[in-house]
């Protein structure tokens, strides 16, 4: 009898010590950071961004997290200010997150050293090609088309669908202007790659126009602009100020298409372009908000769940661009997890750089990093704005099309 | 054997107890989890510096120059209330503040954790700050159609929003506001919006 009294006190002793790890097991959580735009320059593009990616880290520790490890994700506003994205930075680092979701081109390029220092894995929503060469940049990783492959392929669609429409087809070259703003490291990231792009299909090149990430009157820029004749302007600017000058361009009658980088064009362009707005050309890394897609249903009812008080008419294709990339840093956490290794070297080995066309859905292409390349696509979903909605101009597959260039010429720039 | 019986009846009595207890808080299911109640009780600027702003041309007296002006700190207090007959862990908010009730100049998130009893209403304070020149920012940029659509300049708008928002003769309004509760793995996220005055 004595026995079983000892018995039954040690199985409760047992069973104590059992629900007490098992709440701690159950306590275990992974920390993500992430640095957004909600007041800075960007910012008419960075809070519907910053908003999704809130949702999407909520839905993924609904689905359990990664392999039952809640994820603790922490964001702050950076004003899109370079000093304030490196004091945030290193406060994420001391919260020890194992990697983190940033946001602009100059303060992830500013950052990059001290990343690939840190072994931190860092995705961003700056698509910079400077980004993509792992022998300079190896945690540095996003799950778009990079800005230089956009601005290829903007090119490349309009050569090929438009140029062929135009009354001085096959009698001269066509004409290419610039319009972004030079001090801005984003907009200024694949100007050196559209124009050897247009070089080699054999454009004549204007002037560059700097136009302000601010610029609400870009009268002067177009009337420059002018003396040149572009068949065709590249727009490296954000939402504003390609709207600004889309509207002085159809009021001055520049008579020229307009091809723009992702971050112009959403559903807020034609909004504020209005019938300036009809036929521009963008780079489209994923589906618009709501477009039938695979993992759209999710996104939505995300949005809906977590954020019901902003109204769905609101939301952008920014929220599209949060939760690919959320996605891809997810499936990459759940591999390195299952390898037992969540180190910063181990999520980006046993994590990205083992991801083979992985497909996120969401409109976007598969993703595929490699030890010695992390661009994510070989080429560009290119949509266009016409009659009231995003109409698809070209798939455009950089690698099939330039093979060598692809992969000797273009990495990293 | 007289001992050995108490020590077995009181450790099903000291089980009993604890299992009882956990019966009485009621365990939180999709049916039963009702959606706490958010209040804005107050509003107030804890600090104030004035209205200043400083292009990035004019030499400091100390430190680097740069395009900088007043800062304006915002601190918001809810009421928080838990009709639940267990009690509910808010784990975060997201809000946006907006001036004159058009004029986002904000979007942001507190991480923080904070428990609520069953059936009691907790406080919850959230604080933070916007820049003349974030602010500015904001107006060159998404809040510029409905500028326009004002007819307002946006110096004289920053002007009166930093003179006006501390004794509130310019409205502040917390809007898409999600408070996000949580219960036993479930969750409830609670829209909010309000304007003061």
């Amino acid at each position: 009898m004595k026995n079983r009294i000892r018995g039954l006190f040690t199985l409760f002793l047992a069973l104590s010590f059992l629900f007490a790890f098992s709440g701690l097991a159950a306590a275990q959580e992974i920390k993500i950071g992430g640095i957004m735009d909600t007041t800075g320059a960007t910012s008419d593009v960075g809070k519907d961004y910053a908003i999704g990616m809130e949702e999407a880290f909520k839905y993924i520790n609904e689905q359990g997290g990664v392999n039952g490890k809640k994820v603790k994700y922490t964001w702050f506003d950076y004003g899109y200010r370079i000093p304030e994205a490196i004091t945030k930075y290193r406060l994420l680092k001391r919260l020890g997150v194992v990697a983190v979701q940033g946001w602009g081109t100059g303060d992830t390029e500013a950052l990059s050293p001290t990343v690939n220092k840190d072994q931190m894995p860092y995705v961003s929503a700056s698509y910079s090609a400077h980004l993509t060469d792992p022998a300079k940049t190896p945690y540095n990783l996003f799950f778009s088309s990079d800005y230089s492959t956009n601005a290829r392929s903007a090119l490349t669609a309009w050569f090929d669908k438009k140029w062929p429409t135009k009354k001085d087809y096959g009698k001269r070259k066509p004409r290419l202007a610039c319009s972004y703003m030079f001090a801005s490291p984003y907009a200024s990231a694949p100007i050196k790659a559209i124009k050897d792009h247009a070089t080699m299909l054999g454009f004549e090149i204007g002037d560059d126009q700097d136009v302000s990430l601010f610029a609400l009157d870009t009268k002067s820029q177009i009337m420059a602009m002018k003396q040149f004749k572009p068949d065709v302007v590249w727009h490296g600017n954000t939402t504003m100020s390609v709207a600004a000058t889309m509207r002085d361009a159809f009021g001055l009658e520049l008579g020229a298409d307009h091809i723009m980088n992702n971050w112009a064009l959403d559903e807020n362009l034609p909004r504020l372009g209005g019938e300036a707005a009809e036929g521009a050309i963008g780079a489209t890394p994923c589906a618009f908000y709501g477009q039938s897609y695979k993992n759209m249903d999710i996104v939505v009812a995300s949005a809906k769940k977590y954020s019901p008080g902003v109204p769905q008419e609101k939301r952008l294709i920014r929220t599209i661009q949060a939760w690919a990339n959320a996605l891809v840093l997810w499936e990459a956490l759940i591999r390195a997890d299952k390898a037992g290794d969540l180190s910063g070297q181990g999520i980006m080995k046993k994590g990205f750089e083992s991801l083979r066309n992985f497909d996120i859905g969401l409109g976007a292409s598969p993703v595929t990093y490699t030890p010695t390349d992390h661009r994510p696509g070989t080429g560009c979903l290119i949509q266009e704005w016409k009659g009231g909605k995003f109409q698809e101009l070209s798939r455009v597959d950089l690698k099939q099309r330039w093979p060598e260039k692809w992969g000797k010429d273009w990495l990293g720039w | 054997m007289t001992k050995r019986l108490a020590l077995i009846v009181s450790m099903i009595f000291i089980a009993a107890v604890a299992l009882g207890a956990c019966a009485t808080t009621g365990k939180p299911t999709a049916a039963n989890f009702k959606a706490p109640k958010v209040t804005l009780v107050s509003f107030e600027v804890p600090q104030y510096d004035e209205y200043w702003y400083f292009a990035a041309s004019v030499k400091p007296t100390k430190g680097k120059a740069g395009d900088r002006g007043a800062f304006l700190p915002m601190s918001f207090l809810f009421d928080v209330g838990n009709p639940n007959d267990f009690p509910v862990l808010l784990e975060g908010i997201t809000y946006t503040v907006a001036f004159d009730k058009d004029f986002e100049v904000i979007t942001t998130n507190i991480n923080d954790s904070y428990w609520i009893p069953a059936n009691k209403t907790s406080q919850v304070r959230v604080s933070t700050l916007v820049t003349v020149r974030s602010a500015l920012t904001g107006l060159l940029l998404a809040n510029a159609p409905a500028l326009k659509q004002r007819g307002w300049d946006a110096w004289g708008t920053l002007e009166k929003w930093w003179t006006g928002v501390p004794d509130l003769s310019v409205p502040v309004t917390v809007k898409n506001a999600a408070f996000t509760f949580k219960a036993d793995g479930l969750i409830k996220v609670v829209p909010f919006e309000a304007t003061v005055p």
